[in-house]
């Protein structure tokens, strides 16, 4: 679980970890838009520009985008075999056994594997370099004007913050639990059906026991520090939008337009 | 055969940003068939130093020496299941790792996984109850409806089942009440005592470490900033004033008394014999 790299907060000192989470997620909301907008190779260049600038603006490297990237080489690979199998159109290209491999097959799975990096860049960028408890004031904000319609913006942002708060938390407990019930000669990973079984129920009662013991002691600490869910809150951390948090936005609003406009030239 | 760390260091989440180096470079030998305390600051190491006993976690330099086997870093040791069988370590908190139905199910769980057949595994865990002092009208109860206490007897009993000849407990007295620290703490003196088990304790409590323990091991920053006897460490209270831990009150009162004029023999060990020999002295002098 340490390997896994997708979506963690990577604690660095760079201007676009200053940067308003606001600002941030609609940046990422209106590239992600961008990528879906069929603008060709040009097209995915810019935006792979843009994504790999901010990529070195915020410090980070590029071996742990990658890393966050193998989780889906199984499904990519799949991807490709399914292709091959299904894609009958363009020049064929070679032949291997009774498979003939044509252009377009190679050519779709490829445009999926590149839209995949760009969005994984993306939105790296945005987790990587914001806190947690950031991104969810940022989300409470964004869904602010939608609370007219009965959108419960102040709920749904403590709801993800404090399961955002105990997933360190639980893979943690997950772990120790683990080691324990190894020193008492449980094999997690090999073993007879039955042996498995047990293994899997010495590790989820424990951890279901523990997750519903830190549940009752922060509701009761909620509780007891007067929280109520519709009561109206003041805030610690106020946001600011700062020059730069604009600047960010015209530039994701121009690539976004840019796409659509080269998207109506092809 | 001597229990031996040798150049061992130990990094989490090597290779990533993460990256922290919990033991640097330890060499240290824990005696046999003794009772040693691993002291130290919270974050010092000394979990993930036992830990490495059962090869729970593997050494990421150096290596391990226990129980004439060998745990290298970079090989994958074989037959993991036979050392932990023989080395019991109990975790911090371990009442948190209790799951089945019964006390005596649970506490028969290890013997189980370590292929001793059920009626074995339900005689060795009632021995295992009654070494922690849980009556027999426990054996029907789940472990989740007991009092804390309780909980953290029943998870040694689980590790205490198996019979390991290392048995290593990380804070096994945290958070419980005075009467079952001590309970607990004499448990593991006779267990060393009678059935020869080294026994290796995670400890802050030092005057258990003054009563209970044969020697001391104090980590500080992933390293063994030093290894002696019980006796010498706290011969007086210098060496412990150097290291920041204050001494168990009988050390205290000891210093004290000398500071005042009084002579005060090494071989006064409990409160008893201190005020027997107080009282010498005061009569000589009255
Ligand atoms: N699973 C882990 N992943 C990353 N770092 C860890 C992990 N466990 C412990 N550490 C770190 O290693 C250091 C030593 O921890 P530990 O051995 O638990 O110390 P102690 O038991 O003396 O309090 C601490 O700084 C701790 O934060
Ligand atoms: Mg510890």
């Amino acid at each position: 679980m340490g390997n896994f790299t997708l979506g963690r907060y990577l604690p660095l000192d760079s201007p676009i970890h200053r940067m308003d989470p606001r600002a941030k997620i609609m940046g990422m909301l209106l590239m992600l838009i961008a990528i879906f907008i069929p603008s060709g190779w040009i097209g995915y260049g810019i935006i792979f520009v843009c994504a790999a600038g901010t990529i070195l603006l915020a410090k980070l490297q590029f071996g742990f985008i990658l890393k966050s990237m193998r989780p889906m080489m199984i499904m990519m690979i799949f991807l490709f075999i399914i292709n091959c199998l299904v894609i009958h159109t363009g020049e064929p290209l070679f032949v291997i056994g009774p498979v003939i491999i044509y252009r377009d097959a190679i050519f779709q799975t490829l445009y999926i594997v590149v839209r995949l990096l760009l969005m994984i860049m993306i939105t790296t960028c945005l987790t990587a370099t914001t806190k947690p408890l950031d991104m969810t004031l940022g989300i409470e904000d964004l869904l602010k004007p939608f609370e007219k319609i009965h959108v419960p913006a102040h709920e749904i942002a403590m709801l993800i913050s404090i399961a955002l708060r105990f997933i360190p938390d639980l893979i943690e407990e997950t772990q120790r639990i683990i080691k324990a019930q190894e020193s008492r000669g449980v094999d997690m990973k090999e073993g007879k059906m039955q042996e498995r079984i047990m293994a899997i129920l010495s590790l989820i009662v424990p951890l279901f026991v523990s997750a519903f013991q830190r549940a009752e002691d922060l509701a009761n600490a909620m509780e007891a520090r007067g929280y109520a869910p519709g009561e109206k809150r003041t805030r610690y951390k106020v946001l600011k939008m700062a020059g730069r948090d604009y600047t960010l936005l015209v530039c994701c609003t121009a690539v976004l337009a840019g796409m659509i406009w080269l998207s109506r030239m092809s | 055969m001597p229990i031996a760390f040798e150049h061992v260091s130990h990094i989490y989440n090597d290779g990533t940003p993460y990256r922290h180096v919990a033991l640097e470079d330890v060499s240290l030998e824990l005696a046999e068939g003794k009772i040693t305390a691993i002291i130290g600051q919270t974050g010092s190491g000394k979990s993930t130093l036992v830990q490495h006993l059962n090869a729970l976690l593997l050494p990421s330099a150096g290596k391990v020496l226990i129980l004439d086997r060998t745990i290298e870093a970079g090989s994958q040791p074989k037959q993991l299941k036979s050392l932990r069988g023989q080395v019991g370590l109990v975790f911090q908190f371990p009442e948190y790792q209790l799951f089945e139905e019964t006390v005596l199910k649970d506490i028969a769980f290890g013997p189980k996984n370590f292929g001793v057949s059920e009626e074995e595994a339900a005689k060795k865990a009632r021995t295992a109850m009654q070494m922690v002092g849980l009556g027999p009208e426990f054996e029907e109860r789940s472990p989740l409806e007991l009092s804390g206490g309780q909980k953290r007897r029943v998870a040694i009993a689980g590790i205490l089942a198996m019979d390991p000849a290392v048995l290593v407990l990380d804070e096994p007295t945290a958070g419980l009440d005075p009467q079952g620290t001590e309970q607990m703490m004499s448990l593991f003196h006779r267990l060393n005592r009678e059935s020869g088990k080294t026994i290796l304790i995670v400890t802050h409590d030092m005057e258990q470490v003054y009563r209970y323990c044969d020697e001391v091991v104090v980590m500080e920053q992933g390293k063994p900033k030093l290894r002696t006897d019980v006796q010498t460490f706290f011969h007086d209270s210098s060496l412990c004033r150097e290291l920041n831990i204050l001494p168990p009150a009988l050390i205290r009162m000891k210093d004290m008394l000398r500071e005042n004029g009084f002579t005060v023999s090494d071989e006064v060990s409990d409160v008893n014999m201190l005020a027997k020999e107080l009282a010498r002295q005061v009569k000589r002098h009255g």
